[in-house]
C-alpha cells in the first residue's frame, strides 16, 4: 500500500516538474537508469520503515486519546489522558527525573567529554586510553546497575576504600533518595567516553595549519581553543546535543536494574518517563493503562522535539568550509 | 599529523594523571566483574576485593541450567545476527539510492528517515506489542527480529547514506559505459567497495540488538524465547525471592558482558570509527 502511494506521488511530482530542465534522452544513460531504479532500491526500506516504525508512532498518538486496557473496548478520552498525567505526582516526578538527566547530565557529560578530549589529545598512548574509556557505552547498562549493587553496598569495595582513606561514614549510596543521583552518575560515566571520542574524531579533522596560523598570530592555548577548535567542531557539537537528547530520554534498563536488589519494580523515586510508560502499560498487579502509557510516551517524544528544535536554533552557526 | 610542541605544564600533567586513574579504574572494574563471577556469594559479601582462589565454575552452570542462559544466549545471537543482516540488506540499496539521487523526493525521504532518529523507543513499545499480538508474532523470535529491523532503519539508512556519498561516482560511470545495469552496478561494483561500511553498519546494529532490553522484555517471556537481557532481569528478580546469590548473578552479568569485550578487543577501532565519524556527517 505504501509503495503505491509513493509511486503515485512520484509520478505526480514528475509531471508537475515538467518545466524543470531534464537531461536529453540518451545523453545520460546513467541518469536514466538511476531514475528508474530509485524506487526499486528504496521501496523495501521505505516499506519496513513505514509499517514497523511510522505506523506504530501514529498508532501511539491515536491510542493516547483513549482509555484502554488492551482487551476491552476503547473509551474516548481526548486530551484528558494528558491532563491525568499532569495531575499524577508519580508522572511529574518521572518527568522531573527525565529533565534532570537530560539537562544536568547533558551539561556535565559535555563538560567532562570536552575536557577529556583536550587532555587525550596531549597524551601518549591516547588511542588506548580512548578505547578503554569508550568501552562502557557498548555494554548493556544492566551490567553496571547490578555491579553497583555490590560496589556501593555498605560493606562493598567503594566504602572499604573510602574507609581506608579516612571517611568512616560514607553516605548510604543505594538508599532510595540517592538512587536517581547514582543513576545519573553512572550514566555520565558511560557517556563521557563516547562523546569525547566523537569530539576527538571531529577535532582530528581540523587542519593543522589553522593552529599554526593562530600560533603565529600569538594566540595562546586558550585562544586557540576558543577561536579554532570550538568553531571548527561546532556542527558536531550540535549533532551531539541532539543525540544526547534522544538517548537520555529513552534510558530504561539502567533504571530498571540499578542496585540489583530492587523488587519487581524499582522505587518510583528513580523512574523516568520511559520507566513510567513501561510500568503503566505492563504492570505486574493492576490493569494496564495503555492510553495513559502512550500519552506519557508521546510527552517524551514532544520533549525530544522541543529540545531538538531549541538546541538547533541555539547552536546554529554559519557553516565553515575548509 | 605534524608533531606539535607538547605543553607539559603542571595542570596538564595532573589532568593526564587523573585520566590514567580513571582508565585504570575502568579496567579494574571490568576485571573485578569477571573475577567476581567465579566466587561464592558469601565470599563476595565478606571480602569484596578477594581473588577466586578456588574458581567456582558452578556459578556458570547454575545460570546456564537454572537461569536458562544457554537458550537465551542462543536466542540473543540468532535475533541480533538476523536482524542486523536484514537491516543492512534492506537499508543498503535505499541508502545508496538516496546518496546518489539528490532531488526533492530523496531529500524528503532522507529527512523522514532522519526524523526517526529522534523517536525514543517507548513511543513504539505499546503499538508494536499490540501489533505483534494481532499477527501472532508476540513472544517469538521472528516478531522480535522484525521489531529490531524496523527500529534499525533510521540509523542504518543514515549511516550508510553518508558512507555511500563518500564513494566516487567515477566507478559507476565506468560500469555503465561497460553496459552494466543499475542492479548489476550496485551488486558487482559498489557493494564490494562499500564492504567496510556495510560491516560497520552490521556491527553497530548487532551491538544495539545484543543489548536491547525494553522491547525484549515486553515482547518475549517464555523460557525458550527470551534473549539474554530478559533472562538476566528474570534471574535477578527470582533471586529476590530465593535469596541473592551474587556469584551466580555476576556469572549472568558476564554472559552479557564478555561477548562485547571480545568484540571490542577484536574490532574496537572499527566500532569506534563507525560510532564517531559516521555521526558527525
Amino acid at each position: 500500500m505504501s509503495t503505491a502511494t509513493i509511486q503515485d506521488s512520484s509520478r505526480a511530482r514528475r509531471s508537475r516538474g515538467g518545466s524543470a530542465p531534464r537531461p536529453p534522452v540518451g545523453a545520460a544513460p546513467l541518469e536514466r537508469s538511476r531514475r528508474r531504479m530509485f524506487w526499486a532500491f528504496t521501496a523495501p526500506a521505505v516499506l519496513v520503515y513505514f509499517v514497523l516504525f511510522l505506523v506504530p508512532v501514529g498508532y501511539a498518538a491515536w491510542t493516547s486519546l483513549y482509555k484502554w486496557d488492551g482487551i476491552g473496548p476503547k473509551k474516548w478520552k481526548g486530551l484528558k489522558n494528558y491532563q491525568t498525567l499532569w495531575q499524577d505526582p508519580t508522572f511529574r516526578h518521572s518527568l522531573t527525573n527525565t529533565l534532570k538527566i537530560l539537562i544536568v547530565g547533558g551539561v556535565l557529560t559535555f563538560a567532562f567529554a570536552f575536557a577529556l578530549m583536550l587532555i587525550l589529545r596531549e597524551m601518549n598512548r591516547k588511542l588506548f586510553a580512548r578505547s578503554v574509556l569508550f568501552f562502557p557505552c557498548l555494554v548493556n547498562a544492566m551490567v553496571f546497575g547490578i555491579a553497583a549493587g555490590i560496589l556501593f553496598s555498605p560493606t562493598g569495595p567503594v566504602d572499604k576504600i573510602l574507609e581506608a582513606l579516612g571517611w568512616s561514614h560514607p553516605p548510604q549510596w543505594l538508599a532510595t533518595q540517592h538512587l536517581s543521583t547514582m543513576i545519573l552518575g553512572t550514566l555520565i560515566w558511560t557517556a563521557t567516553g563516547y562523546y569525547s571520542a566523537i569530539l576527538m574524531a571531529a577535532v582530528d579533522q581540523i587542519p593543522e595549519y589553522l593552529y599554526e596560523a593562530a600560533e603565529l598570530d600569538g594566540a595562546n592555548a586558550f585562544q586557540r581553543f576558543r577561536h579554532v577548535t570550538l568553531p571548527m567542531c561546532w556542527d558536531v557539537i550540535s549533532v551531539c546535543a541532539v543525540l544526547w537528547t534522544v538517548s537520555s530520554v529513552k534510558i530504561f534498563e539502567l533504571i530498571l536494574m540499578y542496585g540489583g536488589s530492587s523488587g519487581s519494580q524499582p522505587p518510583a523515586g528513580s523512574w523516568n518517563t520511559a520507566m513510567y510508560v513501561y510500568t503503566e502499560a505492563f504492570p505486574t498487579a493492576s490493569t494496564p493503562q495503555l492510553g495513559l502509557a502512550t500519552a506519557a510516551a508521546l510527552v517524551s517524544l514532544f520533549m525530544v522535539i522541543i529540545f531538538t528544535v531549541v538546541l538547533r536554533r541555539l547552536l546554529r552557526r554559519d557553516p565553515i568550509e575548509y | 599529523m605534524t608533531p606539535r610542541r607538547k605543553a607539559r605544564s603542571l595542570p596538564m600533567r595532573i589532568a593526564t594523571g587523573v585520566v590514567w586513574v580513571v582508565v585504570a579504574a575502568d579496567i579494574v572494574l571490568v576485571g573485578w566483574i569477571l573475577l567476581t563471577s567465579l566466587r561464592s556469594g558469601t565470599d563476595i559479601l565478606n571480602h569484596p576485593f578477594g581473588v577466586p582462589t578456588h574458581p567456582k565454575f558452578s556459578n556458570y552452570s547454575k545460570v546456564f541450567s537454572d537461569g536458562g542462559f544457554g537458550r537465551a544466549a542462543l536466542n540473543s545471537v540468532l535475533v541480533a545476527v538476523l536482524s542486523s543482516v536484514l537491516a543492512v540488506a534492506v537499508a543498503a540499496p535505499c541508502a545508496y539510492a538516496l546518496a546518489r539521487r539528490r532531488n526533492r523526493v530523496s531529500g524528503a525521504m532522507s529527512m523522514t528517515f532522519a526524523m526517526g532518529l529522534g523517536v525514543p523507543g517507548q513511543v513504539m513499545v505499546v503499538p508494536l506489542f499490540i501489533g505483534m499480538a494481532k499477527v501472532n508474532l508476540d513472544d517469538s523470535q521472528p516478531g522480535l527480529i522484525l521489531v529490531y529491523l524496523g527500529l534499525a532503519m533510521p540509523f542504518t539508512v543514515y549511516l550508510l547514506t553518508g558512507f555511500f556519498a563518500g564513494i566516487p561516482q567515477v566507478l559507476e560511470e565506468a560500469a555503465v559505459l561497460d553496459g552494466a545495469g543499475a542492479v548489476r552496478t550496485f551488486t558487482r561494483v559498489i557493494l564490494p567497495v562499500a564492504r567496510g561500511g556495510l560491516v560497520t553498519a552490521f556491527l553497530l546494529q548487532f551491538i544495539s540488538a545484543w543489548n536491547e532490553t525494553l522491547f525484549a522484555i515486553v515482547l518475549t517471556h517464555s523460557q525458550d524465547k527470551v534473549t539474554l537481557p530478559v533472562a538476566l532481569s528474570d534471574f535477578v528478580q527470582e533471586a529476590q525471592l530465593n535469596g541473592l546469590d551474587w556469584g551466580a548473578m555476576f556469572a549472568g552479568v558476564c554472559v552479557v558482558l564478555a561477548p562485547m569485550i571480545a568484540l571490542f578487543s577484536w574490532l574496537g577501532s572499527r566500532i569506534i570509527q563507525g560510532m564517531t565519524v559516521g555521526i558527525g556527517k
